[in-house]
């Protein structure tokens, strides 16, 4: 069962003093960053791919620019399946200042795929696997092209593609940075 | 007699649009700019100062490229904001006759690659026509 909470700011200066382990599997709540350079040029999460254990609560901070954390699901406009069938997807909203963050727990193993939405186009995407791989996530991006209720799915954006994390990355160093 | 009366009229129609012209241009030198302007954070999702840029208006009806005038903290226009999605760019689209801030002199020109944001969630270009110098401009914090 996976839980969302949202929260705006509040406990965003708390949070600062956090960092993400380096092995992120004991840990039960694991943070990920929302990160730009003053320009907006460079958008990304970090880390960009995390191995933790199911029942992980995993909590996404701004820490500069405007950002969103939403997990690729048909439910997110149409966009392609690459969470687990049974696992719940997630959409925080715009989360306007430094400090906002968004927390949801991940309970069913397998991939899941995310995206921001302002910047997805950009490549700004991010790989969680948990337990282990499978289920769509784990498929090639174009694995639903042709099934039947997959009508209008739109396919992951090319610069999107390229920023994935490949899962085998993320079972053989447990975090991934963007290069 | 006729003559006269026509050549005050014009006189008239003339100082009428300067004065127009002249209210707009001082309209849009101090925040807010008025018109069809809004403010682009009671828009879209983006925080009322943008470090970098100040304090964005946009006439709706001109998404994406704008032009979206900025402002200090004090509420002095400081730059003019083009953004041109890269899409269009690609595609040779023409960007006609896009509108400026009268009577301001520019000081000097950026353009950078932007990965999108509320507004224009899409990679784009901005083009700043900045009003005051590089140094006021990187502290516009």
């Amino acid at each position: 069962m996976l839980t969302r909470r949202g929260f705006l700011t509040a406990g965003g200066l708390a949070l600062a003093g956090l960092a993400v382990p380096r092995s992120a599997r004991a840990a039960r709540t694991v943070e990920i960053r929302m990160r730009s350079d003053t320009l907006g040029t460079q958008v990304w999460f970090d880390p960009i791919g995390l191995l933790v254990e199911p029942g992980t609560t995993i909590r996404w901070v701004v820490e500069q620019n405007v950002h969103t954390t939403a997990a690729y699901h048909p439910t997110n406009d149409m966009h392609s399946l690459r969470i687990p069938e049974r696992a719940q997807p997630w959409n925080s909203g715009y989360l306007v200042q430094p400090g906002s963050h968004f927390e949801a727990t991940l309970t069913v193993e397998g991939v899941y795929d995310y995206f921001c939405l302002p910047h997805e186009i950009a490549g700004m995407v991010g790989r969680i696997v948990v337990g282990k791989p499978g289920g769509p996530g784990a498929l090639p991006f174009d694995y639903f092209k042709g099934k039947l209720g997959a009508v209008g799915w739109k396919a992951v954006p090319s610069a999107a593609e390229r920023a994935f994390p490949t899962v085998t990355a993320i079972m053989a160093h447990g975090i991934v940075r963007k290069s | 007699m006729k003559r006269l009366g026509i050549a005050t009229g014009f006189l008239a129609l003339g100082l009428l649009i300067f004065a127009t012209y002249a209210s707009v241009s001082q309209a849009q030198m101090m925040a807010p700019p008025g018109g069809d302007y809004k403010k682009v954070s009671a828009l879209v999702p983006l925080p009322d100062f943008l470090p970098g840029l100040g304090t964005l208006y946009v006439q709706p009806k001109t998404l994406p490229a704008g032009p979206f005038l900025a402002y200090d903290r004090e509420g002095h226009l400081v730059s003019t904001v083009y953004m041109i999605p890269i899409k269009d760019i690609d595609a040779h689209k023409k960007f006609d006759d896009l509108s400026v801030a009268k009577d301001m002199k520019v000081d000097h020109v950026d353009m950078y690659f932007n990965a999108g944001h509320p507004g224009v969630p899409e990679p784009h270009y901005h083009v700043i026509l900045w009003y005051i110098p590089e140094s006021k401009a990187e502290a516009l914090k």
